[in-house]
């Protein structure tokens, strides 16, 4: 009778060492949603300058330089400039002028100088260049003084 | 009652924007359902410099004409790295749906020969549920 014990105890073990546990995965779904985003960080304001016939005040005339922004954007954005609407202009000038504000962006996406909105598709930062050139024509000139002008530059 | 009644607009629009350092205003799109004559919308304006700026909310119709709509606040100082919450209520103003742009305006170096103004501009359609 031990002996019988004995062996069907020995049988039971071998038994439950035989059985393998039963492993499972399960996946665990991640998801996230990114709406586009976009940021505009102003470097530096621009500068004009007067050109040699009096009849140009622009950013690209010697000396002047553009404001500088930094975008960064997740893509499906677009980036334009409005019309100047707000400038101050010495006393002396009382004639009309021009302004045309463009800009151009390096990095990520090339834009050529423009001043129509473009289509940004893609993730990625540029540095923006803003240049304003404010034009007189006939016998219209630039004043002396001081002039000031805001371009606005748009991500929408 | 009125104020309730926009304020539980705002609420149940459900537009929950998870604000984020480093970017001038989110969300950026949005679609608000409303039972109410007007829709509401929250955003986040966020200051990226290192230093505080004056930022203004303004809000356009889709031809950038200005719409009568209640931002609180409108205008405000916002500490370097910093980002507050803005609510935009707008009024149908009797049509059963309305797109308006939520614009966040900052002129960073102000008092300048040649200023840029930054606008972040998002996009917002209300739907007027009957």
């Amino acid at each position: 009778m031990t002996l019988f014990r004995a062996a069907f105890g020995a049988v039971l073990l071998v038994a439950s060492i035989d059985q393998t546990a039963l492993a499972t995965t399960q996946n665990v779904i991640f998801n996230g949603t990114i709406a586009p985003t976009c940021t505009l960080v102003v470097a530096t304001n621009g500068t004009m300058t007067v050109s040699p016939d009096l009849q140009s005040l622009s950013s690209h005339n010697s000396g002047g330089s553009a404001g500088t922004v930094t975008l960064t954007t997740t893509g499906g954005v677009s980036l334009s400039v409005d019309p100047v609407t707000t400038t101050t202009v010495p006393s002396a000038d009382s004639t009309s002028t021009t302004w045309t504000p463009t800009y151009s962006a390096a990095g990520a996406h090339s834009i050529v100088e423009t001043g129509s909105a473009t289509s940004i598709s893609t993730p990625g930062a540029d540095l923006v260049s803003v240049h304003l050139a404010g034009t007189k024509g006939g016998s219209n000139r630039f004043a002396n003084g001081n002039y000031q002008a805001t371009v606005t530059l748009r991500c929408e | 009652m009125k104020h309730a009644r926009i304020l539980a607009t705002a609420l149940a629009v459900g537009l929950a924007p998870i604000a984020a350092k480093a970017q001038s205003m989110s969300p950026m799109r949005g679609e608000v359902n409303s039972f109410t004559d007007v829709f509401a919308v929250r955003v986040f304006p966020a200051n990226p410099y290192d230093r505080k700026i004056r930022v203004e909310i303004h809000v356009y119709d889709q031809d950038f004409q200005p719409v009568d709509a209640r931002i609180s606040p409108n205008v405000f100082q916002l500490a370097s790295q910093a980002s507050r919450p803005v609510l935009v209520v707008v009024p149908f103003g009797g049509a059963a749906e309305r797109k308006v742009r939520i614009c966040t305006e900052s002129i960073p170096f102000p008092n300048q020969q040649t200023q840029i103004r930054a606008q972040i501009c998002g996009k917002f359609f209300g739907r007027r549920k009957s």
